[in-house]
């Protein structure tokens, strides 16, 4: 077994079995029974979902307030366009060449769908195709910044000692 | 934390994403096309369960309502985010072929 | 607050009565799809402050409902691709290019 499918088995290990400890929470019986139900989940994803690119968790700490300001700051600002009796749009597609595989893609469509204005439509080859709200607000660089991030958090090459 | 500002937290937290449901409903009733009204059903709905969430876990009693909040709190961004790539997809597909 | 609660409750489905009108009108297929996501988020509101008010046994239900919407919504997706098992990305689309019935 690789490091890198060891790694992910452990790191999935943990998630997993929190979850399990907060489903089973005040019941005994359930948590004892999480000692099958945790380990089968690890190997149903890990032959699902092979390890290829580890995470890099300590990366992913430092993203998420930035994800969560950046969430309220989309849905604020569709709120804003909802109600605003003139209705702010410019809709508009951007096309924008990626280097990422196919996981951070679906990972970075995801995330854009929830930042302000953007909204990912799948890709068309190596392109992201992005759907943006309005056009006149610089909607590129927001997501290369984006993608930058994404890229950041996983790491290509399997991880050394 | 005492009793009655745990519960004017909520109040407020949950008021705010009342609010944001309703922007996700206006703006799926006024914009005009259907990508635009996906911004507004992904975005402001998953910003509304949010703070509905926010709000009602100021009324736990212990840890694990609090952390089976948070569960449903993080299902619902990771599925809103893929939801929303898939249907804009289907969309787009569909107005392909049109 | 208990009165508070039930005036939001109301509210989101209000909220979700409004928006089922769209998925009534369409006109995409894709407004109908917004339908699985819609009653997703909105019931998983409801349930989160119906657990609030009534003992917290309805939490349970609400995670369990976050689990099932997400796959409701991408059975709903899958279901329209055009062999009805697809992923929307086998045919793919771009918005600007033009095409010409390769399907």
């Amino acid at each position: 077994m690789s490091r890198v499918t060891m790694k992910a088995m452990i790191h999935r290990t943990v998630v997993f079995a929190l979850i399990w400890a907060v489903l089973s929470a005040g019941d005994p019986a359930g948590q004892v029974l999480g000692l099958i139900v945790v380990p089968a989940t690890v190997w149903l994803s890990v032959a699902l979902l092979p390890a290829r690119n580890p995470l890099k968790l300590w990366r992913l700490t430092g993203h998420t307030p930035r994800f969560l300001v950046g969430s309220v700051a989309g849905g604020v600002d569709v709120a804003r366009r909802a109600f605003a009796p003139s209705m702010p749009l410019n809709p508009g597609w951007l096309r924008v060449p990626m280097q990422l595989g196919d996981g951070a893609r679906v990972a970075l469509g995801a995330e854009l769908s929830l930042m302000p204005g953007t909204l990912a439509a799948g890709s068309d080859g190596s392109v992201l195709l992005v759907h943006v709200l309005d056009l006149d607000a610089e909607p590129g660089r927001a997501v290369e910044a984006q993608a930058a991030e994404i890229a950041a958090l996983t790491d290509p090459a399997p991880e050394g000692p | 934390m005492p009793e009655g500002l745990a519960d004017i937290a909520t109040i407020v937290l949950t008021g705010i994403g009342l609010v944001f449901f309703l922007a996700g409903t206006v703006g799926l009733i006024r914009f005009p096309d259907v990508f635009s009204r996906l911004h507004a059903l992904t975005k402001a709905d998953n910003l509304g369960l949010g703070f509905i969430v926010l709000g009602a876990g100021f009324q736990a009693d212990d840890w694990t309502q609090l952390a089976k909040l948070g569960l449903i709190w993080a299902l619902a961004l990771l599925a809103a985010g893929t939801v929303a790539q898939l249907v804009a997809r289907a969309a787009l597909r569909q107005e392909g072929r049109e | 607050m208990t009165f508070w609660l039930h005036l939001i409750i109301l509210g989101l489905l209000g909220s979700l009565a409004g928006a089922l009108w769209r998925v009534w009108v369409g006109p995409a297929q894709a407004d109908r799809m917004m339908a699985a996501q819609l009653i997703g988020t909105t019931g998983i509101g409801v349930l989160v402050l119906l657990a609030v008010l009534q003992d917290w046994a309805a939490l349970t239900v609400a995670l369990a409902l976050a689990l099932l919407a997400a796959m409701a919504a991408i059975g709903f997706v899958k279901a329209a691709s055009s062999d009805g098992a697809g992923d929307p990305e086998e045919c793919a689309p771009g918005p600007t290019d033009a095409r010409d019935g390769q399907r």
